[in-house]
């Protein structure tokens, strides 16, 4: 059984046919890159996956329980239950900013009632340390730089223990200098064995960390494959197009 | 001097009530500021009956702050006190004492203005906050306490403190339903006396409350600066 199958997926924003008819099932363990023009649905694809998109037909089905089947969805209680396994990382962060880092860490999992306060607080401790920033559990999200915040973030969607973890462009919003220390969080997190799903523009990356290329244009899913038949072999003009722009 | 001693003695019954005015109207305003708020940015639901009755709520809110801020507090508080009684019906349970009166004018209007400062804060909170919240299973409830309502607080309380102190000199309007509050008890010293002085003994009362919200408020806004 995949751990995530979409089957003819489609989805609109009034007149606008974003998503026309997805379907991919994505392994227990696959690193897959989500490529494609801008505008293409690719971050609709992986909003509809954790419930931030309500989709109009399709199945989506995690870990065996369905999303939602044929466009009809369960009870609010019932998707949190099936998504309670998915986190997400933000292009833009979303820290809480009223909240110092280890607060941001500890809340979901202390509202979840997780495991009692002592452990949570010391997974978040450990979870930091993975991020490499042990030193910033007592500090504000506005003093970190954007590289710093986006690791939190990271760290935070880990807390939960997900099996499946969504990444919207987790690089797209930092300065160019600072985008090497996310990439290498979230290199580690895929030798782990984590599920990932990465929209990303950062082709080189993608074909070193994926093991799973999707390029999406124009609503649909183009191509599918390993980095090399995806991104080294492409033979496609358009989709090579587009590669050779963004490279 | 013994006169403005008896002066003051005479205004501190008077700020009694213009205190007692103030606490309950900020006591019971402000929560209903915040229901109306959450009611006016709430989203409709999908389903008939919940878009019927969200439709019908949402016009009644309107509705109610349109009147509360169209109209003159002090036609609110003489329509709360005369008015009332007179409506069929249900007129005769909604017959006030003064204070009452005033008290139920001044909390429907200060609800609306706090109403819609609360609104505009809770617009401001960015929807990666909800987004995220989602995303870590917390619920509707929780995100509205936990993540916005903080959020919310910081963006509206310049302008609370802003209605808060308006709120304070607002009180003498209840005056005109006859109640005895500072401004009034001042008038009476003036008219008696024939000497204006009062009135900036009054100016001293109202000026060591209104520094002593501007300090409260202050506080509030460092504890809720991060
Ligand atoms: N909430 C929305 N309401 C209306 N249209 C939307 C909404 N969200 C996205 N769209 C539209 O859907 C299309 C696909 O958007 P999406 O964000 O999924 O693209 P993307 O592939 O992620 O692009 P990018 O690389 O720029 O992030 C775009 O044309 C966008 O304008
Ligand atoms: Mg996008």
């Amino acid at each position: 059984m995949s751990i995530i199958e979409v089957k003819n997926l489609k989805k609109s924003f009034g007149p606008l046919e974003v998503l026309k008819d997805i379907s991919i099932n994505i392994e227990k363990g696959d690193i897959v890159a989500i490529l494609g023009p801008s505008g293409s649905g690719k971050s609709t694809f992986l909003r509809s996956l954790i419930d931030l998109e309500e989709i109009d037909a399709g199945d989506i089905c995690i870990e065996g329980s369905y999303l939602v089947k044929n466009g009809v969805y369960p009870s609010e209680k019932e998707k949190r239950k099936i998504l309670l396994k998915t986190g997400m990382v933000f292009q833009h962060f979303n820290l809480f900013p009223h909240l110092n880092i280890k607060k941001n860490l500890m809340l979901a999992p202390l509202l979840a009632k997780q495991d009692t306060k002592e452990n949570i607080e010391a997974l978040a401790r450990e979870t930091l340390e993975k991020v490499g920033l042990s030193d910033k559990m007592d500090v504000m999200p506005s003093t970190l730089s954007g590289g710093q915040k986006q690791r939190v973030a990271i760290a935070r969607a880990l807390m939960l223990r997900p099996d499946i973890v969504l990444f919207d462009e987790p690089t797209s919003a930092l300065d160019p200098e600072l985008t090497g220390e996310v990439l290498n969080v979230i290199r580690n997190l895929a030798k782990e064995g984590n599920t990932m799903l990465i929209v990303t523009h950062e082709v080189g990356f993608a074909s070193e960390v994926a093991n799973k290329v999707v390029f999406m244009e124009d609503g649909y899913i183009q191509a599918v494959g390993s980095p090399d038949e995806v991104i080294r072999n492409q033979t496609n003009e358009r989709i090579n197009a587009f590669l050779n722009k963004v490279k | 001097m013994s006169d403005i001693a008896s002066w003051v003695s005479q205004m501190l019954v008077g700020c009694k009530l213009t205190i007692e005015l103030f606490a309950v109207t900020l006591v019971f305003s402000i929560p209903l500021g915040l229901i109306l708020s959450f009611v006016r940015t709430a989203k409709c639901p999908k389903n008939t009956l919940g878009r019927v009755l969200y439709c019908c709520v949402e016009w009644i809110v309107s509705g109610f702050i349109l009147i509360m801020r169209g109209t003159p507090l002090m036609l609110q508080i003489f329509f709360v006190y005369f008015g009332l009684p007179y409506v069929p019906v249900i007129g005769p349970y909604l017959t006030f004492d003064r204070f009452p009166a005033g008290a139920v004018a001044f909390v429907l209007n200060y609800g609306a203005y706090y109403a819609e400062i609360f609104r505009g804060g809770l617009l401001s909170v960015d929807k990666g906050q909800y987004e995220a919240s989602k995303v870590l299973g917390l619920t509707s409830m929780q995100t509205k306490f936990r993540i916005v309502m903080p959020q919310m607080i910081r963006i509206a309380l310049p302008s609370v403190a802003n209605e808060t102190i308006i709120l304070l000199k607002d009180t003498a309007l209840v005056t005109a339903i006859g109640l005895s509050e500072l401004l009034k008890v001042t008038t009476n010293i003036v008219n008696r006396t024939t000497n204006i002085s009062a009135f900036a003994v009054a100016a001293v009362f109202y000026l060591i409350f209104s520094y002593i919200l501007t300090v409260i408020f202050r506080k509030l806004e460092n504890k809720f600066d991060f």
